[in-house]
């Protein structure tokens, strides 16, 4: 599999100079198969700049597959949306498979989302490709264009967000974005989604002092990340989520800290080219 | 010592977030900025009003949010919304004194359709769509539904808001204070090919004559609102080309803002709300065509950049008649 990460960054897009090498949009990871099959995770800013090379393919000419796994909707995880060309191509299948936020459904709170007061699109009927949207429960798998999918639900303050495990190419990779444990640790569906992973992708977005001040937001301090990936037995750790106030200089200095305590080989997932899970394996 | 008012330049506007539509990190955004709408103006007397609340809010949150701590600035706070499509109000919930005590935020914006400012603004901060409610925070806040053509007052700000033609309606302000004037006319589609009421556009739709007569009339009310601004900020999200193919997007050209501008006693004009695909090195190719353009017109245009900020000069008109 290849992973590139489109979108990094939590909360909210941060443009300017102090945020160039990692990045500044919100999430959004692209994997691919071997045999090029495409999956998308998320739908925050970085899918913007996905679109225009996936509109340079088949999806430009209306012929473009791809799932689109959400991992909940807080609005850095759907603000691309109305912004996603591909949607606006006839012929282009796409699915948005996420959980049920609240006691409003999937769908209701994506057309909320692009309601007329927010949004010029009106609704999701008016994008012309005709996306589908369909729920995923806690604990289900799913294939999709030849990835296995499974989903768990994670704490994240009031409301869950989905982790995933990812199978595909005899190779498996885990996406913990957004999650807050509970005191008494990581839980056990989050160890099983990333037992073994080749790559494990989780929230880090607090250093742990900073944790210390912000419990019950909804996020991960970085020590929480290097728990889970070594409990896991994960081979790589990719800390994701990125404070917006973190500028480049301070995401290397938490790596540099991350790095001195994990056994697993840990790095900042930055917004750049696509790397193969093996080339991350050569590496290391 | 006593100065005139026209002595010296009263009112100082910040250009916190100049992008249209989406916010564009990365390094072709460097130079002009990446963050969505959001303007805030200042008289020396330290009056203090924002104009729009994109992701630009932000940083500007941050700063107010020092300044009220550090007992520099006083806990109210106005913020005037052209519309609420999302590039325009999606820094709201990262508005940091909405999170000190004490804060009181007044939200002037436009109601449209049946849906009250209130709950059309608390919204946004549904439990699907952010973890804090806005009703949760610290900050105490009010509502005002604005109507074009009717003047309002806010600290020593003169607002009159305009109508705008934009997707499900937008308004624009011209802000008097202190002897001097500013207009924000952002979002809109110039007055000719569309008229934007409360549907969904898929491309054009041809004006009736009754639709020609409502543009005509928000033409008028525009040019009327900025006859002597000294300084107009205009959307001009397309290139001339563009706007070609999106008419139907409400969103104008910086030709369309020239035509509205000249002859009409505006000092300068600043091109605002840039589309997020125009990268730095288009933009300094737009800011030098439309700067030489202007300066043929005998008006100042300069380009909006963010952390911009300009020295608002005596009236126009005011200068003209002395």
């Amino acid at each position: 599999m290849k992973v590139r990460f489109w979108g990094v960054r939590g909360s909210v897009a941060t443009p300017g100079p102090a945020y160039l090498r990692y990045g500044g949009n919100t999430t959004a990871v692209e994997v691919r198969t071997e045999t090029e099959n495409r999956l998308l995770i998320d739908l925050g800013t970085g899918v913007t700049q996905l679109a225009r090379e996936l509109m340079d393919g088949e999806f430009g000419r209306g012929e473009g597959v791809l799932p689109i796994l959400l991992t909940h909707t807080h609005l850095d995880h759907i603000q691309g949306l109305p912004f996603f060309t591909p949607f606006f191509v006839r012929g282009n299948q796409t699915r948005i498979i996420g959980p049920e936020p609240t006691e409003l459904s999937l769908t209701e709170t994506l057309q909320n989302h692009l309601n007329p007061h927010y949004s010029p699109l009106y609704g999701l009927e008016n994008l012309a490709a005709g996306v589908r949207v369909e729920t995923i429960e806690d604990g289900a798998s799913v294939e999709l264009s030849g990835f296995r999918v499974r989903a768990a639900a994670m704490p994240h303050g009031g409301m869950a967000s989905l982790g995933f495990r990812i199978e595909a190419d005899g190779e498996a990779l885990a996406f913990i974005g957004d999650v807050e444990y509970p005191d008494t640790g990581p839980l056990s569906t989050a160890l099983e989604l990333a037992h073994g992973v080749d790559l494990l992708i989780h929230d880090a977005m607090f250093t742990d002092e900073a944790y210390a001040l912000r419990r019950g937001w909804g996020h991960s301090p970085v020590s929480d990340a290097i728990a889970v990936a070594e409990s896991a037995g994960a081979k790589h750790l990719a800390l994701f989520h990125h404070n917006p106030d973190a500028t480049d200089d301070d995401v290397d200095a938490i790596v540099a800290w991350a790095a001195k305590r994990s056994r697993v080989p840990v790095f900042a997932a930055s917004e750049g080219p696509a790397f193969s899970l093996k080339a991350l394996s050569s590496k290391a | 010592m006593r100065r005139d008012p026209l002595d010296y330049y009263a009112v100082k506007v910040t250009f916190w977030g100049v992008r249209g539509s989406y916010p564009v990190p990365g390094p072709s955004t460097v130079k002009y900025g990446g963050h969505t709408s959001c303007v805030e103006v200042r008289t020396e007397s330290g009056a203090c009003l924002i104009i729009d609340a994109g992701t630009g809010l932000r940083a500007l949150g941050q700063e107010l949010a020092l300044q009220q701590q550090r007992g520099e600035k006083d806990s109210r706070y106005d913020l005037v919304l052209s519309h609420v499509h999302w590039d325009h109000i999606q820094g709201l919930p990262f508005f940091e004194p909405a999170y000190l005590e004490g804060t009181h935020i007044t939200i002037h914006g436009l109601r449209v359709a049946t849906e009250e400012l209130r709950h059309v603004i608390t919204g946004i901060t549904r439990r699907e769509f952010f973890p804090v409610r806005l009703e949760a925070v610290p900050a105490d806040f009010d509502f005002h539904e604005v109507t074009p053509q009717r003047p309002f007052c806010i600290q020593s700000f003169e607002i009159l808001p305009f109508a705008l033609n934009h997707p499900f309606g937008a308004v624009g302000y011209r802000v008097d204070a202190d002897g001097t004037s500013i207009a924000y006319v952002s979002d809109t589609a110039p007055f000719t090919d569309v008229l934007h009421k409360q549907h969904f556009l898929p491309g054009p739709e041809i004006p009736t004559p009754e639709d020609k007569r409502a543009l005509d009339e928000m033409q008028r009310s525009l040019i009327e609102a900025l006859t002597g601004v000294d300084t107009v900020i205009y959307d001009t999200h397309f290139l001339p080309e563009e706007y070609e193919r999106f008419p139907h997007f409400g969103h104008s050209s910086p030709d369309h803002a020239l035509d509205m501008c000249t002859g009409i006693g505006v000092r300068r004009l600043v091109l605002y709300h840039h589309a997020p695909s125009h990268t730095d090195d288009m933009m300094d190719d737009i800011a030098d065509h439309y700067a030489d353009r202007g300066k043929a017109l005998g008006l100042e245009v300069i380009t909006a950049r963010e952390r911009m900020e300009l020295d608002v000069g005596p009236n126009a008109a005011r200068e003209a008649s002395s």
